[in-house]
């Protein structure tokens, strides 16, 4: 692992040379919160954010995205035809993304890009994406990324990572894909003093991350078990099904397919966040809905979340503790607390 | 280009301004053809789903007529109605979804063909005066 | 506020000891800083843990439709009407309810409140009286609630409730203000004005819907967003599809809204929505002289009419 040094003062620079080749998204101030956003001047990138509202995951996986458009003209040749709307996967860099948040696209992999199944457009942006990410110095306190497998220096899920040491920024290049972008830079390699700095860094920061819940607890009990316990009815009672909470995880990926006509003549096949915590998502076309209580929409997520995805896949949970739903939720509903009510073997302590 | 004309989705009532639009056809009383007659069983069944759907669709007016108040067929229809309608004018154009002229109410008896032929010109005319509407027409979605 | 907290409790383990009701619904300490969470204690032993303070801006009255069970529930001015409304309309009945009310000053804004820190997060918030002290890992600063909150709260005239069986507390003053100032403002634009003003005030919206979910007015039975035969609004993030679900949101709440601000509360992108139900609660007080859930026997107002209705759309 190599490490480089960009002082801030140069950094604007840096940005710019990358621009010159990548589109690249970078955090942006947006009112009173900041959003990655696909620079248009390199100015417009801030890195004095915490963390944006939403995740990242509209730049793999928009909230609605065009897959297929087709024609039902009847003089059209090619009327009936669904072809696949062409799409830019030309080479983009994301600078700044959170340790987490990187972690995020790769639990999301088990989803749109495993050995089974590709979903293209994912796997093509992920494919043409570098990530340069950015370690969290001082952690918020609805962070809890340290009691789900990963951490504000985890460099997991990132090709590069920025660390904030003050006067500027070392990076560290982690895989081939990082070298490669960021080879063009020509930056200086790290003066001797910075790794010591990063380390202190890292071990202040993941220090100051509290210990939400224990997801081994939570694994070793039964499905049912935690299914059936009386936890839920408390956990549930507040929830206004709103799914705010899962609009801004970067883990929640479900969506919801609908075809939209225009003029009576040409037609789209759209992809759109959907959410399971709205009751159409589980509505069957026979009018049975399996889901239909609030409560076990509730249980859904958070099972899937902490339980079932543990269970499928054996790499942790589905959270990688950002804490968005926990500052999102109008009604306080916080997963910290109910991962500790699903790993404490199930006896209500309120 | 051919000269624009505007469409204009009318809503009539199935007893009154129906029957008024029927009989000035039969009279032979000119009307514009750019209004395009949807029945409904009376303006109480007036929803303002349909007025938006209408906008979204494409049209440039949206006309809505029933029976005068106190002669609904169904008594008291259009006195709710009434009141939706105010609202909803209020709304469209406090909410910059359509300007004063391209949504219009009245209440016009299955005898009144003349009215309906001249109110029909009016509608037409005003929505005619502000040009195609193109605000809330859902075109292709702008999506990614 | 904090004093009713000590009285909410009594009175939630009396009504439960007593078997009076089978659940109170009021707010427990939320885990981040003016956060309540909305709680039902089902035990008197649950009852203690009952709070109230200024973040209690969640509207209570939206956990009672369709309840079966009797509940006591704590309401302010504007959960106690919106109470009414949902009465008249067969949400809930009256003897399924204890009312508990709670005579209000106004909840906080967070949001204000952040906005004066530049960016630092905010650890802990205490209030005592009218102030309210924030803190975090470098600051301390201590604010006037009053001035600090929460727009609709700002400007209501019913802060008392209009209906309860037991009060917390002693009424309190009504505020003398104009409540349709920023409305105004937006009537004297011109359409071009108000199409540009209406489109950046919706343009961050996610279509989450949490401004619906948390309404208490919004029970219809399947909701006009979810309706597929025929889908009359698009589910995409298309501008026009956002405007139509604005559009019928706020017109499905009109005369039926008791601007208790719970939807911009909810928005999780801090987006208005206000604006849209408000004026139609300024042209209901205009045209019908009503105002939503103030009267227990009068419905709301586009269930009903009087035959010399004006007609302004003519
Ligand atoms: S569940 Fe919540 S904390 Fe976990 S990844 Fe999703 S938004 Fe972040
Ligand atoms: S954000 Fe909160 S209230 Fe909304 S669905 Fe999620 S848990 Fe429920
Ligand atoms: S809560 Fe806010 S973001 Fe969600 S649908 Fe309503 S206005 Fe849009
Ligand atoms: S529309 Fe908003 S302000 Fe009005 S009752 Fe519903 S939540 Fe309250
Ligand atoms: S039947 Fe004509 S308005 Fe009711």
């Amino acid at each position: 692992m190599s490490e480089m040094f960009i002082a801030k003062g140069d950094f604007p620079a840096i940005i710019e040379r990358l621009m010159s080749r990548y589109r690249v998204y970078a955090p942006v101030k947006n009112g009173r919160h900041y959003e990655f956003a696909a620079l248009k001047e390199a100015g417009a990138a801030d890195l004095g954010f915490k963390n944006t509202r939403m995740s990242p995951k509209a730049i793999f996986y928009p909230q609605a995205e065009r897959m297929f458009e087709y024609s039902l003209a009847k003089d059209d040749p090619e009327v009936n035809i669904v072809k696949e709307t062409p799409k830019d996967f030309s080479p983009q860099v994301v600078l700044g993304i959170r340790p987490c948040d990187a972690k995020a696209f790769r639990l999301d992999d088990a989803n749109f890009c495993s050995d089974k199944f590709k979903d293209p457009w994912w796997a093509q942006r992920r494919e043409s994406t570098t990530l340069i990410g950015f370690a969290c110095n001082s952690p918020s306190s609805t962070c809890f990324c340290t009691s789900v497998n990963t951490g504000p220096f985890d460099t997991t899920g990132l090709d590069a990572m920025l660390v904030d040491t003050g006067d500027g920024y070392a990076l560290q290049v982690i895989t081939e894909k990082g070298k490669n972008v960021l080879g063009i830079l020509e930056l200086k390699p790290a003066p001797a003093q910075v790794a010591g700095k990063v380390e202190e860094l890292k071990a202040s920061a993941e220090k100051s991350v509290a210990t939400a819940f224990d997801p081994p607890a939570i694994a070793q009990q039964g499905t049912l078990d935690i299914f059936n316990a009386p936890i839920w009815d408390e956990i549930h009672f507040a929830c206004l099904n709103c799914g705010t909470c899962t609009f801004m995880c970067p883990t929640c990926w479900c969506f919801d397919i609908q075809d939209e006509v225009q003029e009576g003549t040409k037609g789209d096949r759209l992809r759109l966040w959907d959410s399971c915590m709205f009751s159409l998502f589980t509505f069957h076309g026979s009018g049975h809905n399996p889901r239909s209580q609030k409560v076990q929409r509730v249980r859904q997520r958070f099972m899937h979340k902490l339980k079932y995805y543990q269970d499928k896949y054996g790499t942790g949970t589905a959270c990688v503790g950002c804490g968005r739903c926990v500052q999102a939720c109008p009604v306080n509903i916080d997963i910290r607390q109910v991962g500790r009510l699903m790993g404490s073997g199930c006896s209500c302590p309120a | 280009m051919s000269e624009w004309e505007p469409k204009v989705i009318t809503f009539l009532c199935n007893w009154c301004s129906y029957g008024a639009a029927d009989l000035a056809g039969v009279s032979r009383f000119q009307y514009p053809a750019n209004i395009r007659i949807i029945r409904l069983p009376c303006t109480g069944r007036m929803n303002p789903k349909f007025i938006l759907a209408a906008l979204r669709h494409g049209a440039d007016g949206v006309w809505v007529s029933g029976c005068h108040p106190g002669d609904c067929h169904y008594i008291e229809g259009n006195f709710y109605a009434r009141r939706k309608f105010a609202l909803l004018k209020t709304q469209l154009e406090y909410t910059g979804i359509i300007e004063p002229g391209r949504v219009h109410f009245s209440w016009i008896s299955s005898a009144e063909a003349t009215i309906f032929a001249e109110k029909a010109r009016k509608v037409v005319e005003a929505i005619k005066a502000l040009g195609p509407a193109q605000h809330f027409i859902k075109k292709q979605a702008e999506v990614a | 506020m904090q004093a009713y907290t000590e009285k909410i409790r009594e009175a939630a383990k009396r009504l439960l000891a007593e078997k009076k009701v089978d659940g109170v619904i009021g707010f427990r300490k939320g885990t981040m800083p003016f956060m309540n969470e909305p709680f039902m204690a089902k035990t008197p032993e649950q009852a203690d843990l009952l709070v109230w303070d200024g973040n209690c801006g969640i509207n209570l009255a939206n956990y009672l439709p369709k309840r079966t069970d009797k509940i006591a529930i704590v309401a302010k001015g504007c959960d106690s009407r919106n109470i009414s409304i949902q009465i008249l309309e067969n949400q809930i009945k009256r003897e399924q309810l204890h009312i508990l009310g709670a005579p209000c000053k106004g909840m906080t804004d967070k949001r204000k409140i952040q906005d004066e820190l530049d960016g630092k997060e905010i650890l802990q918030a205490e209030e005592a009286g009218d102030k309210v002290k924030v803190s975090g890992r470098d600051f301390e600063k201590t604010f006037n609630r009053s001035e600090y909150l929460q727009e609709n709260c700002a400007i209501c005239i019913h802060r008392n409730p209009v209906i309860s069986d037991e009060m917390l507390g002693e009424p309190v003053q009504e505020q003398q203000v104009e409540r349709y100032e920023d409305i105004k403002q937006i009537e004297a634009m011109l359409p071009e004005e108000k199409r540009k003003h209406f489109d950046e005030l919706i343009e961050p919206c996610i279509r989450c819907y949490a401004c619906r979910s948390a309404c208490p007015a919004c029970y219809c039975p399947t909701c006009f967003v979810d309706e597929s035969k025929p889908q009359w609004v698009g589910k995409t993030t298309d501008p026009t599809d956002t405007r139509t679900f604005h559009f019928l949101r706020a017109f499905h709440v009109a005369g039926r809204c008791s601007d208790c601000g719970a939807c911009e509360r909810s928005c999780p992108v801090g987006i208005k929505v206000r604006e849209f139900t408000k004026k139609l609660e300024k042209e209901v007080k205009e045209l019908y002289g009503y105002e939503a859930g103030m009267v227990q026997d009068l419905r709301p107002p586009l269930d009903v009419y009087r035959p010399d209705d004006p007609e302004p759309f003519l």
